[in-house]
Parts: structure tokens; C-alpha cells; sequence
């Protein structure tokens, strides 16, 4: 079989990295475990004492925990949201970049969606979920879209990819039996053909809907309240536009790690990072536009509680904090993105964790200053995190990290068989559909004349 | 490990998402049972379960008839339908 | 039957004694400095301080605070399990066993009336042996509140039954109404025209904290006089 694998393959660089791992890969995963398995004995003290090893307390009940979930779960919509839209507005230069979209919506909405768990005073009680559950509560939409999102776009996922798994099934790649289990009985015939592309077609429009419901569903855990800051009729959208922007930004940031390490400049060109960087810019300015109307809503009707928290925000203990954001979600990647000059790869990667960081800033300044402005008039609550909380969040990142090399290591991270179909018919289907664009040429025309 | 064992586990699999989603379907209609015993705001579940127990049984069907599709677009498959057609008539 | 407490803030002193009775009874956990530093005291019954005005005519007040028990508690609204509830008697009551901690409730409430056991509790000695054995010790892990002492409702009801008559308005009193030296929390039946707290919510001085929410407290607050 050794011998099979080492047929020359358009697309080698692709499969280098299934084919002979680099030593390397074992090393960054021993230190991923590491953190990963000391996480895991931070949470049992966790668990063993109580939620009282972080820091939260009264009035700020949720924090990091919370913080993170609609963190982790914002960053998956870039994913199958973004390509689900690219593959139905038919944007050739998709191709590429699908596959990592989505892997990381399926990796990060497994993390997000424990979050809640993890928050959990007594997680041992979870089932009451299942035979006492009230679906009256936000967080029941919860537990059910991000289900219905997490099946949804693991199935999204793995239906463009069994062409893949067969190119690997038939080179021989070890394991066989993965692939040959994975690959349901694949050979590429046109009646496959055929079947695939209907499902995809049936899965992108569901996809969509499901997407924006999930983060939806998350604002109305907030919005749901009555608390000042979060009962807002805009935070759906709101939160919508927030996660799109900040997968966009994570899309980009794998993409030029995955350009680097697997060197794929012959696949991820400039141009996909150019089309990504602008579409990051236009959530730039929406999230700005989301963000001013917000709070220039709650500064004009200036109810009082609506300004303790406001103030809290913008000139109290929180200013440092939401005016990084501020920077970090609007005007640093303005600046970068609108010039030519700096929308380079560099300036475009400086952009995308710069959104990163604010995104998570975002999360951070919705949840925490609202708690800690209660309307009575207590004491103003402080949150500051134990090292607990920091650890899961590092460990969050590291089961992330872990995910992506892990499927990075057994599959194709840029859909071959869709860059090979690229290759054979776009150039054809793409000449037709602008010819069809075109107006008629009338048959009465000049030459008659 | 052999074909056998391979297509075994892969219906095995599907079946498992089956199980899957009628177990979402049935925890759905397990809480509106509970919400309508109890008074507790009924036509709330109602209104979630109407669309999210559609959603989850487009899944599976998806799912399902990639599953049987392949199986059926198979080259030994339409090769011994193409031989048997002549028989038909 | 509508249970529900006026609190007469002309008649308060702001001494305290109901929120020392409300421990007591509660078995309220007694956290440690470093905790209680943090915003982790534990009290069903708080006493709120509200600073009025500037400097010459700065005036403090007092204002006891027990669960405001709504009519549309917020807090119940959300709980994704049915911890917590509002009971056919009005009293919004927390179900120990079944609340999976996630504090849903606590960042719903407007009153921020809720406590959470951020650990298992713990008691000196000494007050273990003082402790109510009417009241369950709740695990780590769960969110309490007031329950308007249900515990003393239950026992003066199964009194009342055993002598085949009606409770009577004195037999059912919360632990702070009892305590109080002066006697300005007065707790009854709301709908019975013969409880005198049917007779005081209906007073012109009566208010209640965050009316505009529409959360419909059973604990009205009597103003003071000029």
C-alpha cells in the first residue's frame, strides 16, 4: 500500500500532511494534552469544592464561563454560516476555504456548548434538564439550537467530505478502516455525484436559519431579562452580526497558520484573503453601527439604571475595557483594512486577532457590567477571575487547538475534490452564467441595419 | 478488518443517529407532556417543539439518503442494474 | 390566600434584628471575612442603604429587604428545571434537590434577592447545636432565598388541621415580622380583609421597590412621614 500513496498527486500538498506527518505534530500535541489534562484537574477541584474557587460572587453570578460560551459559540458561526453563503451565492473563490470554515464551527461549538455546563453549580444534576427541563426558559432554546446547530453542521461537515475520505480510501492511506467505514462506499459515480450535491444543496439552506437562530437564542438569555444593558430588542442581530464578525476573523487567522505550516500559498492566494479581509471590514463598520445604536439609545433616553451601567462602560471601571474594544473591533481594523498598503497577509492577521481580542472584550463588557450594576442600591459588584476560570479558558483554546490538528492530521483541510471539480468545469459554468447575465443581443441588430 | 464488519458499523451508525433524534424527539414531547401537567406555560413548548423537531428529523433524512444514495450509486450496483434491465421489459 | 409583609419604614429603626432573626431561623450560612469581602454573604433578609441628597441635607435610610415573592417573578420565568416556582399560596419557593446551579434566577431577579452556595457550607460548633431543625441545610452548589419562613406555614397549618379550624393571622408569622423590636414588618394574608396587612398595603403611604417592572411584589414598603 506504502507504494500507492507515493503516486503523484495534483494536489500533494494537501495530502502531505495525512501522508507523513511532521515529527513536530507529536510534540505540540503532548504539550496541548498537557494543558489540556491539568485543566481537567482544575475543573475536579472544581467540582469538588464548588464554583466558590472562581471568582464570581454577588451581584456578578456569571462570569468567564458565560463570557466564553457566547465567546466560543460566536466564533462558529464563521463557519458554516460563511460557507454555507458562499456556496449558495456560488463565489468560486470559496473553494478553498469552506472546509476550514466549517471544521472550526464543529470544533468550537463542541467547546462553547460545555460552557454552560461547566458553569453548572452542580453539574451532577444535569438530567433534571431532560425529565424536568422547562422549555419556557432561554436556556432550554439554548440546549436545543445549539443541538440542532452542533448536528446540523458536523453532518454539513462530513457530506463534502466523504469524496475527500475516498481519494484517501483508495491511496491507502493508514488507517484503512477509518476511511473505508468513513467513506460510505464512495466511487465517485455520477449518481453520487448527484445524490451529494442535492444534499448540500438541502443542508446549506437549512444551515443558515439554524446558524442565526443559535446566536439569537443566545442574546435572548440576556435580552429575556429585565436587567438594564440587556433588555435590548437589538441584541439578536446585535449578536448575530458580533459572531459573524469574529469568525471571519478566526477563518482568516487559521488560514494564514494553515498557509504557513502546511505551506498552501499555491492554494490560499491573495485573493481569498483579499475577498475575506473586505468582508471583514464590512462587519467592521456593521458591528460599529450595531454598537452606536445600542448605546446611543440607552445615552438619549438616559433611564437612570440604563446609565449606571452605561457610565460603568464608558468612563468607570469598565473604560479600559470597552474602549480596547472599541479600537480593537473598529478602528484598528478599519485602519488596516481599508489602505491597500497594509492589507497585506501580515496586516490582515494583526486585523483578525485584533477582532478576536474585541469580540471577546464584547462578550465581557455585555455580561459582566450589567451584574454588576444591580438596581437596588447595593455595593457595586467586582469580578476578578481566579486562575480557575483563566485555566478552562486556556483550556478551551488548547481543546481547540487539539480538534483542528487532530482532523487536520486524518483529513484534508481545503476540499480536494471541490478544487479539482474548480479546476475541470468553473471556468466553463462561471463563462455561462455571465453570458446569461448579459442582456440579449436583439436579433434585429446593427448588422441588418 | 474486513468489509463486513465495515458496513455492519455503518448502519450501525446511522442507526445510532436515528436513535439520536428520535431521543431529541422524544425528550421535546416528554417536556410538553410535563409542562402540560404542571400548567407551566405549555404553548411555549408547544411553539419551540414545531420547529425544532422538524429540524432535527430533516437531519436524519439527509443524512440517510446520502446514506442510501451512495449505496445505491455504487458501480457494481448500476453495473447489475444495467444488466438486468434487459430482463425487464 | 396570598401571603404577603408590610414593611413600615416610619415605624423601622434599621437595627437589624430582622436580618439576625432571619439567619438564625434560616440556617444561613455564615461565611468567612475573605468571602464575605468578596460579595459572597449570605442573607435572605438584607438591609439596604440609601443615601439621599448632598452633604447639608444628606439623609440615610434604611430599608429592610426580604424576597419580594412577585406575582410575575422574573426569577421563575426563567429557571430551566422548576427550582424554582411560584407556589398556589404566592410564595415564590425554591426547590433545593432540583436546582442544577446555574444562576439563571439570580441574574434575572431585579431585587438580586437571590444567594448562591458558592461552597458547602460550614457552622462552628456552637451554632450547630442552635440550629433550626425545621429548615434544610442546603448543599453547595444551589441558589436560596426568603421563603416567608414556609416552614412555620406548614406547621401552624397542620396545627390548625389537627383542631379542625382556620389559621389564624398570628400563628403564621416570618421569623424577621416576629422579630422586629418595634414592630414595623406586619406579614398576613393579602386577600383577607380581617389581616392587617390587607388593611396597610391599601394605605396611601404604601409603594413598592421597582413598581414600573410590573413584577407585582407581595412586599409593600409603607413610606414615611414628613
Amino acid at each position: 500500500m506504502e507504494n500507492l500513496s507515493a503516486q503523484p498527486h495534483p494536489d500533494a500538498p494537501l495530502l502531505r500532511p495525512i501522508e507523513s506527518p511532521a515529527r513536530s505534530f507529536y510534540l505540540i500535541v503532548g504539550i496541548l494534552l498537557a494543558i489540556i489534562l491539568y485543566t481537567g484537574i482544575v475543573y475536579l477541584r472544581q467540582i469538588l469544592f464548588g464554583l466558590g474557587v472562581t471568582g464570581m460572587a454577588q451581584p456578578v453570578t456569571w462570569g468567564f464561563y458565560i463570557i466564553n460560551f457566547v465567546f466560543f459559540i460566536g466564533i462558529s458561526h464563521a463557519g458554516t454560516l460563511i460557507s454555507a453563503i458562499l456556496r449558495l451565492s456560488k463565489a468560486e473563490w470559496r473553494r478553498p476555504i469552506t472546509r476550514m470554515a466549517e471544521v472550526i464551527t464543529a470544533i468550537v461549538l463542541a467547546i462553547g456548548g460545555l460552557h454552560p455546563i461547566i458553569d453548572l453549580g452542580r453539574p451532577d444534576r444535569m438530567l433534571h434538564l431532560f425529565y424536568n427541563g422547562r422549555l419556557q426558559s432561554p436556556l432550554l432554546w439554548d440546549v436545543t439550537s445549539i443541538t440542532a446547530y452542533f448536528t446540523a453542521s458536523t453532518v454539513y461537515l462530513y457530506i463534502p467530505l466523504i469524496p475527500d475520505i475516498a481519494i484517501l480510501r483508495d491511496r491507502g492511506v493508514k488507517p484503512r478502516w477509518l476511511y473505508e467505514f468513513l467513506s460510505w462506499g464512495w466511487q465517485g459515480t455520477e449518481r453520487q455525484h448527484k445524490v451529494l450535491e442535492r444534499a448540500m444543496n438541502i443542508l446549506m439552506v437549512i444551515v443558515i436559519p439554524i446558524a442565526v437562530s443559535v446566536h439569537t437564542i443566545i442574546s435572548y438569555i440576556f435580552a429575556m431579562t429585565v436587567q438594564p444593558g440587556w433588555h435590548s430588542t437589538i441584541f439578536g442581530p446585535y449578536f448575530v452580526v458580533g459572531a459573524i464578525f469574529s469568525g471571519i476573523a478566526a477563518i482568516l487567522v487559521l488560514m494564514i497558520v494553515f498557509r504557513k505550516i502546511f505551506r498552501l500559498e499555491g492554494y490560499l492566494k491573495h485573493i481569498h484573503f483579499n475577498y475575506l479581509s473586505i468582508l471583514l471590514l464590512i462587519m467592521s463598520l456593521i458591528w460599529f453601527y450595531f454598537t452606536f445604536s445600542e448605546y446611543l439609545t440607552g445615552y438619549y433616553g438616559h433611564e437612570p439604571n440604563e446609565m449606571r451601567v452605561f457610565w460603568y462602560k464608558f468612563t468607570g471601571d469598565f473604560a479600559p475595557y470597552f474602549w480596547t474594544m472599541v479600537s480593537c473591533n473598529f478602528f484598528l481594523p478599519v485602519l488596516l483594512l481599508c489602505n491597500r498598503k497594509t492589507r497585506t497577509i501580515p496586516g490582515i492577521l494583526i486585523a483578525s486577532i485584533s477582532v478576536i481580542i474585541g469580540m471577546w472584550l464584547e462578550r465581557l463588557i455585555i455580561v459582566v457590567p450589567s451584574l454588576a450594576n444591580p438596581r437596588l442600591p447595593y455595593p457595586t459588584g467586582i469580578y476578578i477571575p481566579t486562575h480557575t476560570e483563566w485555566m478552562l479558558f486556556i483550556g478551551g483554546i488548547s481543546v481547540f487547538v487539539l480538534g483542528y490538528m487532530i482532523f487536520a492530521r486524518f483529513f484534508p483541510v481545503i476540499s480536494i475534490w471541490e478544487i479539482e471539480e474548480g479546476r475541470k468545469e468553473s471556468a466553463k459554468i462561471v463563462t455561462e452564467r455571465i453570458s446569461s447575465y448579459m442582456p440579449d443581443i436583439e436579433p434585429s441588430s446593427p448588422g441588418g441595419r | 478488518m474486513n468489509k463486513k464488519t465495515i458496513e455492519v458499523l455503518q448502519i450501525l451508525s446511522i442507526s445510532l443517529i436515528w436513535v439520536l433524534f428520535t431521543g431529541i424527539a422524544v425528550w421535546i414531547v416528554n417536556l410538553i407532556k410535563v409542562s402540560l401537567e404542571l400548567h407551566d406555560a405549555p404553548d411555549a413548548s408547544v411553539g419551540i417543539s414545531i420547529v425544532a423537531i422538524p429540524v432535527f428529523l430533516i437531519l436524519a433524512s439527509v443524512l440517510t439518503y446520502v446514506f442510501l444514495g451512495l449505496r445505491k450509486g455504487r458501480k457494481e450496483d448500476t453495473e447489475t442494474e444495467k444488466s438486468l434491465k434487459p430482463d425487464q421489459p | 390566600m396570598k401571603w404577603g409583609m408590610v414593611i413600615d419604614l416610619q415605624k423601622c429603626t434599621g437595627c437589624g434584628e430582622c436580618v439576625a432573626a432571619c439567619k438564625r431561623e434560616n440556617n444561613v450560612a455564615i461565611v468567612e471575612p475573605k468571602e464575605s469581602a468578596m460579595g459572597r454573604t449570605m442573607l435572605w433578609m438584607d438591609m439596604l442603604t440609601i443615601y439621599e441628597g448632598e452633604y447639608p441635607r444628606l439623609r440615610v435610610r434604611q430599608i429592610p429587604r426580604p424576597c419580594m415573592h412577585c406575582d410575575h417573578p422574573p426569577c421563575a420565568k426563567v429557571c430551566p428545571v422548576r427550582a424554582t416556582y411560584i407556589n398556589e399560596e404566592g410564595i415564590v419557593a425554591q426547590i433545593y434537590p432540583q436546582c442544577i446551579g446555574c444562576r439563571y434566577c439570580m441574574a434575572a431577579c431585579p431585587y438580586t434577592v437571590k444567594s448562591f452556595n458558592w461552597y458547602k457550607p460550614e457552622w462552628s460548633p456552637g451554632i450547630r447545636n442552635t440550629a433550626n431543625p425545621d429548615v434544610s441545610v442546603r448543599p453547595v452548589g444551589v441558589v436560596e432565598k426568603c421563603t416567608f419562613c414556609v416552614h412555620r406555614r406548614q406547621k401552624a397549618k397542620e396545627q390548625a388541621k389537627s383542631e379542625a379550624r382556620e389559621l389564624r393571622e398570628d400563628e403564621y408569622q416570618p421569623a424577621c415580622a416576629e422579630g422586629c423590636p418595634t414592630g414595623a414588618i406586619v406579614f398576613g394574608d393579602l386577600e383577607n380583609s380581617r389581616h392587617r396587612v390587607n388593611h396597610l398595603a391599601h394605605s396611601p403611604r404604601a409603594t413598592r421597590l421597582l413598581e414600573d417592572l410590573g413584577t407585582e411584589p407581595k412586599v409593600v414598603y409603607l413610606k414615611e412621614g414628613d
